[in-house]
């Protein structure tokens, strides 16, 4: 079906890379409590940042900083709104991602005009000088770091206890509003970062709405994996070999290109409800208090 | 900063419109310094969406409609984040009606009750599946509507491809149109179809008379507010669920039935490219409403006006950059997200008071 | 600061100082919430080296007055002063830093972390990113020191209750807690445990700890305490040393004016008829933690008696009623009421079939506050079945408040607005009027004062005995099984252990069965 494993392995990694990263951000924020359903707007902006600031910089980790500060900045409004006022994370999620929807277009139509009139942008190709093996290893580095912090160091305690109990948490000693705002910031800029190795090294090119819908299937990548570091290595691999070959399965066995698209989904639902009714529900359901509103100054009767 | 709840709220319409100065004004800013948009330009297509209610009126219905249709879920705190994916559902069924039946052309007026009814009950399904492992298995609803919406756009897609690839339509990838005799007939000089409008009315008083003095609208409302209640009352609360939740989708569902018949008259490829987004934009209509019935027409006409000045904004001023814009999106979801957003960080202070705690 | 006091001290602390100086004062403290003032100028002062019992009944304004004091609530007016410092606690860490640390009723401690990642959530001396692992050894040590034993890795869920709280102890002590906040710690303890906890507290104090000891048990304070703080109503109703205090003395502070009103004297006794109303057949009912909460139950209420049952909380009495009610299901055995076998029956059947019932924490179960009065009473399947016909149910409604004197602006306020007696008048009211047949109802005043909680027992009882009523009444306190009970049923570890006519039984007797 492909004309080698190696040729899959570096085809799949810019794609690989952009949903593992989106995805374990994604779940770091979940992990500490606050219900993130801004992710596939903020996405969508990091993708249009990172191609603005390459056409006007042509600087690829210009453009990748850039995106992914923009973006850690979303991630600790929400974290501190969500967790400083009684709102809800839904109704903040949705509205910032409307937000990063209308701002990704207008800061990449400019660019995009530029580009029109003969503006190049600057990119990174994963298949040259063997750049596709670090793709991979950023992944695994990743992987390693976000399960170490989130397991075994005190700090991880604290982003578990913030989303399990924040009340509790707090009672323990927890800022639960500086965790938040750490995991919150950390999962944002690597969704940014997620989000410029997606317009960088897989796309490559922008226009309005690029990367829209991506983010969501991030979103899935995480749910599906129960918001496991190293799990969502696997099921990010699944759904990158899905998004890249898309076609190319769906000629090889006839169906519908739709369905690989509609995949991550379905299967986010089929985990969910897996980890919901099997004894995987210690480990991998969400956690308890994600999208609660947290409130301290609540009188509790 | 320490935030205590108010002995006496304020009065709970204030919010919402001081949300709307704010957003407005945040949304104006943004323009201004990205695009180098003149605040006076964008105000005067503000005016302008505003004062043509003729204009507004399609979107004034379908919004009003599915903020109904969320209302009855968000009243049972069930928050059905689904609209997008039943309206697609409702779409996908009354396209069925009106492409794959003979009813069309035995009875028009048959057919076009049977797409709106076709279509709420597709919605309805599409909610029920939701519903069932939130009530059964306690999974979060918000995730799972959500990204049943995904699902929803692509199995239409796949028939769109597929099965349902339409005849006459050069290489566009899409259905064929539906027959004139379910084009739903326009209320004269506006927007809406008077299909929209009767739907609108009953569904508006339907659900009124629901809540009110219904049974299920009481269980509804005390399910949103404390399930143990019906629990120890022998009311089954996963029941209750499903039922909030199953008529949301119901109501929302008939809202792709208007957006063939009155709107696009066809299904194109890829829908979610095609979508007017009202699950997403309803879900902001239902919340200015602050979650009563009367004030959702009111947030509806403010929300449709919004999107109406976005497009108008797009026409008349967006100079070079218009060109490149689709559909006046960007400039419609900067309003809605910077209003919504205010409107969610706002709302605490009508309940709660903020006070500053110095640290000695 | 709190690992230092933790690192170089042998003893838990170091010795009072001589001069005798607060180490914690508060001055006018005062903390509103919507339609109560919680708190209204509270001045205390605590020392060194006692064991300070802050004594008040339901709604007196004492969890308030800790969680001001653990940083979890901010006063309104007034000022805290820690060590002579006036001093802002705007967060449980800033009180852990003073040396105050909290352990509540229900454990803090977060059930799918490990106690060593508990623990070190709170100690400064780690940094964020070390590995919880370093904790270990630092617990083991301490944990033998004090003599609790625990493995720190193991997850909290594993844990039962007694352990929790002793983890929650083990965690003050690790923080270096000078003072100690036990916020009716344990008072749902059994009897031996609490015991263990007396030496501990006893033992902590003469090392030169404080511990502020929240009840609302006189017996508890007189216990262990060496100074008594009373709250009534938001206010200091008087101080009181260990010596100079008697029963009588707590009571008239704690009640005032109302203490006359206290009696625990018994209701009239009903007089059965033969006819059974309710039968239990060993029962067996799971708990919520696995393993079985009800064994082997076997019980009778006849036509027109109350059966009470007596029980430490946490021995079976809860997942007894659930199983009853038919919101829990039945592993064993039958339940037959009114001759019928209910065993497989549903809630609602039973609800539009002649059964009342009050459950636990009322406010959290039995009503809901954002909804009117008049909606709380339609939401019962026997007032709405489709169309809800509203002018009944007002008229209804309006009939309920004039008869049980509910204090209310009008039938469509909703319950929130309403005080904590009143709320549960709408409740009991409600109740009463579809219980037909047979009230079920565990811990009926729970969150209730005294005066208004003997209140409700008697509307309960008068209402049994005019309309033949039969009632089935579990409660946690025994002065309310006696007040109220035709006969009493001792429930322990799931089982029951004796059955007494109330009127013959020994207080000292059930006691006993109720812990053995």
């Amino acid at each position: 079906m492909f004309e080698s494993i190696a040729s899959f392995i570096v085809g799949v990694s810019a794609i690989f890379l952009a949903y593992y990263l989106a995805a374990v951000g994604h779940g770091l924020m979940e992990k500490s409590g606050v219900l993130n359903l801004a992710i596939d707007g903020v996405f969508t902006l990091g993708v249009a940042i990172a191609f603005a600031v390459s056409v006007y910089t042509f600087s690829v980790p210009l453009a990748t900083f850039i995106a992914m500060i923009v973006a850690a900045l979303f991630g600790l409004m929400l974290a501190f709104i969500t967790t400083k006022l009684p709102i809800s994370h839904g109704a903040a999620g949705l509205s910032t991602m409307f937000l990063g929807y209308g701002l990704a277009a207008l800061v990449g139509l400019p660019a995009r005009q530029l580009q029109i009139n003969g503006r190049s942008l600057a990119t990174i190709q994963p298949s040259l000088g063997g750049t596709w093996i670090w793709f991979y290893v950023v992944a695994f580095v990743v992987a390693i770091g976000i399960w170490y912090l989130v397991e075994k160091t005190k700090i991880g305690a604290a982003i578990r206890a913030a989303g399990e109990n924040p009340a509790s948490a707090e009672a323990l000693g927890v800022n639960v509003l500086a965790v938040r705002l750490f995991a919150s910031g950390v999962g944002y800029a690597l969704i940014g970062i997620g989000a410029a190795v997606f317009e960088l090294a897989y796309t490559q090119v922008w226009s309005q709405g690029a990367g829209m819908g991506y983010g969501w299937i991030a979103f899935a990548i995480s749910l599906s994996a129960g918001r496991h570091p190293i799990l969502i290595l696997i099921s990010a691999m699944i759904f990158a070999a899905l998004d890249k070959y898309r076609f190319l399965i769906a000629a090889t066995y006839n169906l519908p290109p739709d369905v690989g698209k509609m995949l991550p989904f379905v299967a986010a639902i089929a985990a969910m409800i897996i980890f919901m009714v099997t004894p995987l529900k210690r480990k991998l359901a969400p956690p308890k208090s994600l999208g609660k509103i947290y409130f301290r100054e609540e009188r509790t009767v | 900063m320490v935030i205590v709840r108010r002995v006496k709220p304020l009065p709970y319409w204030i919010i919402p419109i001081i949300a709307l100065l704010a957003g407005i004004a945040i949304s104006v800013i943004i323009l201004y310094v990205l695009m180098g948009a003149s605040p006076a330009a964008v105000l005067s297509a503000i005016v302008y969406g505003f004062t043509r209610p003729g204009v507004v009126a399609k979107t004034f219905v379908a919004l009003t409609i599915v903020g109904i249709a969320l209302l009855v879920s968000f009243k049972g705190s069930i928050w059905n984040i689904g609209g997008e994916g039943q309206i697609t559902f409702g779409l996908m069924a009354a396209t069925w009606v009106a492409l794959f039946t003979a009813l069309p052309y035995i009875n028009p007026g048959l057919a076009q009750v049977s797409m709106i009814l076709l279509a709420m009950v597709a919605g309805g399904i599409w909610a029920l599946l939701a519903a069932l492992p939130r009530a059964y298995l306690g999974l979060d609803e918000v995730p799972v509507t959500l990204i049943m919406n995904y699902i929803a756009y692509y199995i239409v897609d796949i028939l769109v491809r597929g099965p349902w690839l339409g005849k006459h339509v050069y290489n566009y990838i899409r259905t064929d149109t539906i027959p004139a005799q379910v084009m739903f007939p326009q209320v004269p000089g506006t927007t809406m179809t008077w299909d929209g409008l009767f739907l609108l009315i009953i569904l508006f008083v339907g659900v009124w008379y629901l809540l009110r003095n219904t049974s299920i609208g009481l269980r509804i409302r005390i399910l949103g507010n404390n399930p143990n209640l019906l629990r120890s009352s022998g009311i089954s609360v996963p029941l209750m669920i499903i039922v909030a939740l199953t008529i949301s989708g119901f109501i929302a569902g008939s809202v792709g039935a208007l957006y063939l018949g009155g709107d696009v008259y066809r299904i194109s490829y890829p829908v979610e490219a095609h979508t007017a987004n009202y699950g997403y934009t309803g879900i902001l209509v239902a919340w200015l409403s602050m979650l009563e019935l009367i004030a959702v027409p009111i947030a509806a006409y403010i929300v449709s006006a919004l999107y109406t000045a976005g497009i108008q904004y797009q026409i008349l001023v967006g100079g070079h950059l218009g060109q490149l814009l689709t559909a006046g999106s960007a400039i419609v979801d900067v309003f809605i997200g910077s209003i919504l957003l205010m409107y969610t960080i706002l709302i605490t202070i009508s309940e709660y008071k903020i006070k500053i705690i110095v640290k000695r | 600061m709190a690992a230092e006091a933790n690192n170089a001290k042998p003893t838990f602390l170091s010795p009072p100082q001589e001069g005798k100086k607060p180490i914690v004062s508060l001055r006018g403290i005062t903390k509103r919430f919507p339609g109560v003032i919680a708190l209204d100028h509270i001045d205390l002062d605590i020392y060194p080296g006692t064991v300070h019992a802050l004594l008040g009944e339901n709604g007196a304004g004492k969890s308030t007055l800790v969680k001001v004091l653990y940083g979890i609530y901010t006063p309104d007016e007034g000022e805290i002063i820690i060590n002579g410092r006036p001093t802002r606690l705007t967060s449980p860490a800033d009180a852990i830093n003073m040396g105050i640390v909290m352990v509540s009723q229900s454990p803090q401690i977060i059930d799918t972390l490990t106690v060593a990642e508990n623990i070190i959530l709170g100690l400064e001396k780690y940094n964020h990113f070390v590995p919880v692992t370093k904790v270990y050894k630092t617990i083991r040590e301490e944990s033998k020191r004090v003599g609790i034993k625990i493995d720190p890795g193991i997850e909290v869920w594993r844990l039962s209750y007694t352990q929790k709280q002793l983890v929650e102890i083990l965690r003050a002590i690790l923080l270096g807690a000078k003072v100690l906040l036990l916020d009716e710690a344990i008072t749902y303890l059994p009897i031996e445990e609490k015991q263990r906890f007396y030496k501990f507290i006893r033992r902590f104090a003469d090392e030169g700890g404080t511990v502020v000891l929240i009840t609302h048990k006189i017996y508890e304070a007189m216990d262990v305490a060496d100074k008594i703080t009373v709250l009534r109503r938001g206010k200091v109703a008087g101080h009181l040393d260990r010596k100079e205090a008697t029963i009588e003395k707590i009571r008239a502070l704690m009640f005032g004016e109302r203490s006359a009103e206290i009696t625990y004297e018994r209701l009239p006794t009903a007089q059965p008829e033969p006819k059974t109303i309710l039968e239990v057949k060993d029962l067996w009912v799971m708990g919520d933690f696995g393993g079985y909460a009800v064994q082997g139950v076997s019980l009778e209420v006849k036509k027109g008696e109350v059966l009470g049952i007596a029980g430490v909380a946490g021995n079976g009495q809860k997942e007894l009623i659930q199983a009853i009610m038919r919101l829990r299901p039945v592993m064993k055995g039958r339940i037959i009421y009114n001759g019928e076998d209910i065993t497989r029956k549903t809630t609602y059947y039973l609800r539009v079939n002649g059964v009342g019932y009050i459950p636990d924490l009322p406010a959290k179960y039995g009503v809901s506050i954002e909804n009117s009065i008049i909606e709380n009473i339609a939401v019962l399947p026997v007032y709405s079945r489709g169309i809800i016909n509203w002018d009944k149910i007002r008229e209804l409604t309006l009939k309920l408040i004039k008869e049980f004197e509910i204090k209310t602006p009008s039938p469509d306020t909703p319950v929130k607005f309403l005080s904590g007696g009143n709320i549960m008048k709408v409740l009991v009211a409600r109740e009463l009027t579809v219980a037909t047949n047979l009230l079920v109802a565990y811990n009926p005043t729970r969150a209730l004062d005294e005066a208004t909680a003997i209140k409700v027992r008697k509307i309960i009882k008068e209402k049994v005995l005019k309309n033949k009523v039969s009632a089935i009444i579990a409660s946690e306190d025994l002065d309310e099984i006696f007040q109220i009970s035709d006969r009493i049923a001792v429930m322990n570890s799931g089982k029951i252990v004796g059955v007494f006519p109330a009127d013959k039984a020994k207080r000292e007797e059930i006691e006993h069965l109720m812990v053995m």
